[in-house]
């Protein structure tokens, strides 16, 4: 249980069904929660500890309301974690988008309410989608909606050789001191270029290559049932990866435990490298809530016939196919995915009109500016010194 | 000749003999084939900038179709439920991954109780692996991805004497799992002898030596789904095929190019079926072809991760459409009005000539021949 974190002993009990199972997931893991998801969870549970009964009664009754109307199976208040079992008859109860919209609603009003420190949620925080290089990018019109939203700016060379020093300047700035390591600077890449960039935590698609190799292995031996899936799922989430996931990522636990739920979360990010990216980033910015965030997109290979109707196995192997990279298909992936990261990012931060993005590609000499509050824009072409002391502005404003 | 193959030979003399003694089942003058396609958002079909992933819908099939462009789905948003509730004008609210039967009776087992028809005279071939044979207890399933799944599993795990994948390979494989592990994976057998009919046995091995051989290459789930389907309907001509292509739920692993790949496959695949039944003059005339995608996706910026899903109460996702082709369509129209998945189902049976017994779905009033 959590440390300094008191909690009414009836509290969980009170609570609807659906909740305490989740609630007590994230307590069994309090130490490897992220600063941010501390905060937030101790701020919830606190205001719902000094909420009057009958405001409390009155804020959960519709959703107790529907709950007992959906049939549910007997979920022990104890409980930690829904199996995937579970999640599939709340998920396929006539009542489903009922409850679904009252959690919302329960949780709108909660969030609103519960008051977190001011100064880490006021922070600027910049966004940077990158596109790879070697991607054919003249005929593609790049990010259309988003363009209406934001303004391009000219540079004078391709970003990607502006990335390098601009992505070292950025992660070695100096940081409000509320801010711990977790939140300063986060890296997702499909290569391995940024794994010793000092002062951010990198999770590389091709640095856990073991890491999901071993995953694969163990998923594609499970049956097809859900018990089968369930107990899978739960040896995976005990099982020791400090080993396959390398020395860097083996020595946060933070970010072990957060590389270990990513790939267990679906959403392609044990398939496909800019999967990995999109939702890493995604799951990042809702988690860790880090100030800085770069998303480096990259080629994916081309799927082999045959192979591509087991996506979960080795494409290579016993294929005679010859290995292809896939850039046409890797341009379609990234322009929708690193709009999905924007998206995303736009949805979990409290201010979004405080987030500076900036969407690019390696090969390209202009880059999207993308950013509510309008800041002041560069000369044009802007240079790699410029658009780096412009970020830095824009990151202690 | 092996105690093994003795055996095999006996047996299939034997339901040969068997069949030959049964008493013939009957031929209804009307069959219907339906397609259901797996989630396929407006913004990637049936909208200006969508167009270009469905040229066929659009350009050949939409012009002598009676065209249901808002069809809703109300239930929940997951294949197997999705797709049980069209086969039973009811909402279906059972297990997602095809534990469960459907809570009411089909179409399948409606035409089979009210026209006398036997079993042959309904098939199901599909793609998605959430579909089982749970899906219509009584009739033919054939889980035509999963056969290749388990050939591919098979070489590339050394679990058989083939070692590469390479296209005659695959197809021995194949052909050995129809042979004698078609139950094991899943497969619907209301008769243990289907598959020792000749003709049935025929239809397989041909199907699965078209794609192996193909002239454009084949090699994806819904191009052996198509194959398969269409041996069936040219040499069993039932009286009701379901078939399910999935190739776009590639989406569920994040890759957008490759979900637009298996949208526009699926628009190519149900023009060839619907040219394939045209060009068939014992189907032209009396065929209906039904096409329906399942439901569309989550939004973009929805907190289900986009494309990726479909669980959002939202219209991007339950909005869906429907298309009908031949005989039941005489007058192509666009109806615009609002619609429901379950109202398909009666409308079905309607014209069929059965009953789709007392469901929640509304008889469409256009769909007549």
């Amino acid at each position: 249980m959590a440390d300094g974190l008191r909690i009414p002993a009836d509290l969980i009990r009170r609570l609807p069904a659906t909740f305490g199972p989740a609630l007590n997931d994230q307590l069994r893991q309090w130490e490897l929660l992220f600063p941010a998801e501390r905060r937030q969870l101790q701020a919830q549970l606190e205001w719902l500890s000094r909420l009057p009964r009958d405001e409390f009664d009155r804020l959960f009754a519709p959703l107790l309301d529907i709950e007992s109307r959906m049939a549910l199976p007997h979920w022990d208040s104890s409980a930690a974690g829904l199996s995937v079992r579970d999640v599939g008859v709340l998920a396929r109860s006539p009542l489903y988008p009922q409850w679904r919209a009252e959690v919302e609603r329960v949780f709108g009003k909660i969030d609103a309410a519960a008051e977190q420190p001011g100064e880490i949620q006021h922070l600027p925080r910049l966004l940077v989608c990158v596109l790879p290089p070697g991607i054919f990018l003249k005929e593609t019109p790049l990010w259309p909606d988003l363009s209406a939203e934001g303004s391009w700016l000219s540079l004078d060379r391709p970003f990607g050789q502006i990335l390098p020093p601009f992505a070292a300047a950025i992660a070695q700035r100096t940081v409000p001191a509320a801010l711990e390591q977790d939140e300063r600077t986060w890296v997702f890449e499909c290569g391995a270029r940024f794994t010793s960039l000092t002062g951010a935590t990198v999770l590389s698609w091709a640095d856990l290559d073991a890491l999901r190799r071993e995953f694969l292995r163990r998923l594609n031996a499970v049956h097809r049932d859900l018990g089968s899936v369930d107990q899978t799922s739960e040896e995976l989430r005990r099982v020791d990866i400090r080993r396959s996931a390398g020395p860097a990522v083996a020595a946060n636990p933070r970010a072990l435990e957060f590389v270990r739920s990513l790939l267990l979360s679906g959403n392609g990010a044990l398939v496909f490298n800019n999967s990995f990216v999109q939702w890493g980033a995604s799951e990042a910015f809702r988690r860790a809530q880090p100030q800085v965030l770069l998303a480096c997109f990259g080629i994916r290979p081309r799927l082999k016939p045959f192979s591509s109707v087991v996506l979960f196995e080795d494409q290579s192997r016993s294929n005679p196919a010859p290995d292809e990279d896939d850039p046409a298909g890797s341009l379609v992936d990234g322009l929708m995915l690193s709009k999905y990261v924007y998206l995303s990012v736009q949805r979990v931060v409290r201010r979004p009109e405080r987030t500076l993005t900036i969407m690019a590609a390696s090969g390209l000499n202009r880059v999207l500016i993308l950013c509510p509050a309008k800041p002041a824009l560069l000369r044009s072409p802007a240079t790699p010194e410029d658009l780096t002391a412009f970020a830095l502005r824009w990151l202690a404003s | 000749m092996t105690r093994r193959t003795l055996l095999r030979v006996l047996a299939a003399a034997v339901s040969e003999r068997l069949a030959a003694a049964a008493p013939p089942s009957r031929r209804l003058p009307r069959r219907t084939v339906l397609i259901t396609l797996g989630g396929i958002r407006r913004q990637e079909s049936w909208s200006q900038p969508g167009l270009r992933y469905i040229p066929h819908l659009y350009g050949d099939l939409l012009p002598r179709s009676l065209f249901y462009p808002y069809t809703v789905n109300e239930g929940v948003t997951s294949h197997f439920n999705t797709i049980s509730s069209i086969l039973t004008g009811v909402w279906q609210h059972v297990d997602d991954w095809g534990g469960e039967k459907p809570a009411s009776p089909t179409l399948f087992q409606r035409l089979q109780s009210q026209t006398r028809t036997g079993a042959e005279q309904t098939w199901v071939v599909t793609s998605n692996k959430q579909l089982t044979a749970n899906i219509s207890p009584g009739v033919n399933v054939i889980l035509s991805k999963q056969l290749m799944v388990e050939a591919v599993e098979r070489i590339i795990t050394g679990q058989s004497a083939r070692s590469r994948l390479e296209r005659e390979q695959i197809l021995q494989e194949m052909n050995a799992i129809f042979e004698t592990d078609a139950e094991r994976i899943g497969w619907g057998l209301p008769s243990e002898s289907v598959f020792r009919d000749p003709e049935v046995k025929r239809t397989f091995v041909s199907a699965l030596a078209t794609f192996i051989h193909g002239t454009d290459a084949p090699a994806t789930g819904d191009e052996l789904t198509f194959l398969i389907a269409r041996e069936v309907l040219q040499r069993l001509a039932p009286a009701m095929l379901m078939v399910n292509f999935s190739d776009m739920e590639v989406a569920h692993s994040g890759s957008y190019s490759l979900h637009l790949g298996g949208v526009s496959r699926a628009d190519r695949l149900c023009h060839r079926m619907w040219e394939f039944i045209q060009a068939a003059p014992a189907l032209r005339d009396n065929t209906t072809l039904v096409i329906m995608n399942e439901f569309g996706r989550d939004p973009d910026g929805s907190s289900t991760n986009g494309f990726f899903n479909h669980r959002t109460d939202t219209e991007c996702c339950r909005l869906a459409w429907t298309m009908a082709l031949g005989p039941a369509a005489a007058k192509p129209a666009v109806v615009e009005r609002v619609i429901r998945q379950i109202d398909v189902t009666p409308s079905i049976a309607a014209w069929m000539g059965f009953d789709g017994g007392p469901t929640p779905g509304s008889r469409l009033p256009e769909f007549h021949g």
